[in-house]
């Protein structure tokens, strides 16, 4: 047991960090509910930072390391996927990866050159070809896309579904780590600027003491999330994930309480945070979805 | 970052656990009657005499003082498979956890080895005299005082709530030497002392374990003061701030939220309800456990913790409290008799938000250091 970073870690973690620094920001004039990150895709194509699970210093840990940070910008790609999921499926599926579940839109499907089919119980996967699929307007803070027609698509073993389900739940926690932490961070700062009744809206303990208990829940999904990618065991995944939907619905909520008329604009940029964690709380069957797979793997339910 | 144990902490788990399945009967909790009643007291010091003899009850302390200068890891696996187990080393784990570590860094030549040999030996018990009825979360207002008297100290007030004191030898007393914050001072002072009084608090969390202590001009010698008058301010953060992360509730709240699932599977009462409400507890639990190793890893170390440490208690009140209310909600017949051991658990659970310091306090601190907002006007 030990929390440090490796030498390995701590580089790869301040690459990111350059590589990130320009994409920081919200564009002032961007007002839209998504804010696709084609510029930083194509950097971190360029860097290689797709595969760096595959890579045996860094592996899945680092690769959910990199997930977390890379979420803290406004813009977004898909990252998790590519990066924690792709290396799992059996057989080589290009990127980038979106699922589908029970034929709901989903996220990046628009672009995505293969697709997890998600029916019930049966798990496969599609190349996209032409004409499959097309973008979905949303409210939701990333590009979302539906199918027009359902590829030609192989079923999964049951063993392989069960793992692709496991890395899609470590996935998900390490996405919603980094969305939480960018969102408290982003209205912290609002907290501390915004005077009401002649002081900063962050001396009122009311608020102080909810911003403290969404800090606490986020933590909380951070270790988690780095433990599941750590070990990839099916329970560990489970509880990431549903401790991530968890803390998102009630942290997203009370982010936007903080924000008041604010966080319903589109000029701040709180929602590009806060409905992609929405989305993320709908995915693989919501948190009693997850509860079930807790009770399964952890309590032999 | 690695999530594995490794092999050296792995077999110290395997030789705590056999410890406790040779020396510990499996109904033990159940006769034992509360943490700090008369039966608990005495079963406490006779498994910690066996601890000390098998070298289990202070490894993490230096081989001066009789441990063998384990790392943080050690003292904290130690901790969690004893906690898991209900805790039989009762009100004895404050010594270990901080009362020794406090005395080895502050104490005088003649305190140490008065007091820590015995902590060793497991056969002593400590009471900690904090709080008071008009202070609780604010210690800095406490009325307790301390008068110099030629080589002498006289001490009158009252402390409250105080856990053990029915049969502790010695109160790590905090009292007032002088105004104000920095007027604060830490005696150390034997139960037996002419003037003081003890009288246990009824309440839900057990027998004996809750105190009002009076002391009626108790005189002491000035060599019962621990360190330097005015020091307690210090002294008391570096004992809390072991404290603070020094029980791992969260071991026994997964080992009860466990027990309880497995009961009502067993009963066919294990509904989608009871599904949900248990994932989220173990959910919460295990976040707790991951916090506290964060903080344990930064003590291996050498890191001072931070603001984390907070959060890390926090996240275990939140579990205690989720799985108190599991249980409450769908094995209710554990509190009218139905199970002794989620009964323990649920009294010991009571005070996880409490005891060491309102988890509000906590909060604020949170707000402050790691979220950097704004301080509230005072």
């Amino acid at each position: 047991m030990d929390f440090t970073l490796t030498t390995d870690q701590s580089a790869l973690m301040s690459a990111l960090d350059r590589l990130a620094k320009p994409f920081e920001f919200k564009p002032i004039d961007f007002h839209g509910f998504a804010l696709a990150g084609d510029g930083l895709e194509r950097e971190l194509d360029d860097g290689g930072y797709f595969d760096i699970a595959q890579v045996p210093e860094l592996g899945s840990l680092t690769a959910a390391m990199a997930v977390e940070r890379l979420a803290w910008l406004p813009c977004t790609v898909d990252t998790a996927l590519s990066m924690l999921v792709r290396p799992q499926l059996p057989g080589e599926w290009p990127r980038p990866i979106a699922v589908v579940e029970n034929g709901r839109p989903g996220r990046f499907v628009a672009t995505a050159k293969t697709l997890i089919l998600i029916d019930g119980d049966q798990v496969s996967l599609a190349r996209v070809t032409p004409g499959d699929v097309e973008p979905a307007e949303s409210l939701f803070a990333y590009p979302m896309g539906r199918l027009k027609r359902r590829p030609a698509a192989t079923v999964l073993s049951a063993e392989d579904a069960a793992s692709v389900r496991t890395w899609l739940r470590v996935a998900l926690a390490a996405e919603a780590t980094g969305l939480l932490q960018a969102a408290i961070a982003s209205a912290g700062e609002h907290l501390s600027v915004r005077k009401q009744f002649g002081r900063p809206l962050g001396s009122f303990q009311a608020l102080r003491h909810r911003m403290a208990e969404c800090t606490v829940l986020a933590g909380g999904v951070r270790w988690l999330a780095l433990k599941a990618a750590a070990t990839g065991d099916p329970a560990d995944a489970a509880l990431a994930a549903l401790h991530a939907q968890e803390s998102a619905t009630r942290i997203a909520y009370d982010l936007h309480q903080m924000l008041g008329a604010m966080g319903m604009t589109l000029e701040h940029p709180l929602h590009l945070w806060t409905y992609r964690l929405k989305a993320l709380v709908s995915e693989l069957g919501g948190r009693g979805g997850q509860a079930l797979a807790v009770a399964r793997h952890a309590f032999g339910h | 970052m690695d999530f594995q144990w490794d092999a050296e902490q792995q077999s110290f788990r395997d030789t705590v656990r056999a410890f406790l399945a040779a020396n510990l009967p499996a109904d033990w909790e159940a006769q034992a009657h509360g943490p700090g009643s008369e039966s608990q007291s005495a079963f406490s010091k006779k498994f910690c005499g066996a601890l000390a003899e098998a070298g289990l009850l202070v490894p993490h302390w230096p081989q001066r003082w009789g441990g063998r200068d384990a790392d943080a890891w050690t003292a904290f696996i130690l901790a969690e498979e004893m906690w898991a187990a209900g805790e039989p080393r009762g009100g004895q784990y404050m010594n270990v956890n901080w009362i020794g570590p406090v005395l080895m860094r502050f104490g005088s030549e003649a305190q140490q080895a008065r007091y820590i040999p015995p902590i060793a030996r497991g056969e002593t018990l400590w009471c900690q005299g904090f709080s008071e009825p008009e202070a609780g979360s604010d210690l800095a207002s406490l009325r307790t005082r301390a008068e110099k008297d030629g080589g002498f100290y006289r001490i009158s007030g009252q402390k409250i709530w105080t856990s053990y004191a029915g049969h502790a030898d010695t109160c790590f007393l905090l009292a007032r030497t002088a105004p104000g914050k920095t007027g604060m001072s830490v005696f150390l002072v034997p139960m037996d002392t002419p003037g003081i009084t003890v009288r246990q608090i009824p309440s839900v969390i057990g027998e004996g374990d809750i105190h009002e202590v009076f002391f009626d001009d108790v005189r002491v010698p000035e060599s019962a003061l621990l360190g330097a008058e005015g020091q307690a301010w210090e002294i008391a953060r570096a004992a809390l701030s072991l404290e603070r992360v020094g029980i791992p509730r969260f071991a026994l709240a997964s080992r009860m939220l466990r027990r309880a699932v497995e009961r009502l599977r067993r009963e066919g009462r294990y509904g989608h309800g009871a599904v949900e409400q248990s994932a989220r507890a173990h959910a919460a639990c295990e976040a707790a456990r991951l916090y506290s190793y964060q903080i344990v890893d930064q003590r291996r170390h050498g890191t001072p913790t931070g603001p984390e440490a907070s959060a890390a208690r926090y996240a275990t009140v939140m579990c205690e409290r989720l799985v108190g209310e599991f249980v409450v909600e769908h094995l209710p017949e554990a509190l009218s008799g139905g199970d002794p051991l989620l009964l323990a658990h649920h009294q010991r659970a009571i005070v996880a938000g409490i005891a060491s310091g309102a988890a509000e306090i906590q909060l604020n601190l949170i707000a402050t250091e790691l979220l950097q907002l704004p301080r509230e006007p005072r």
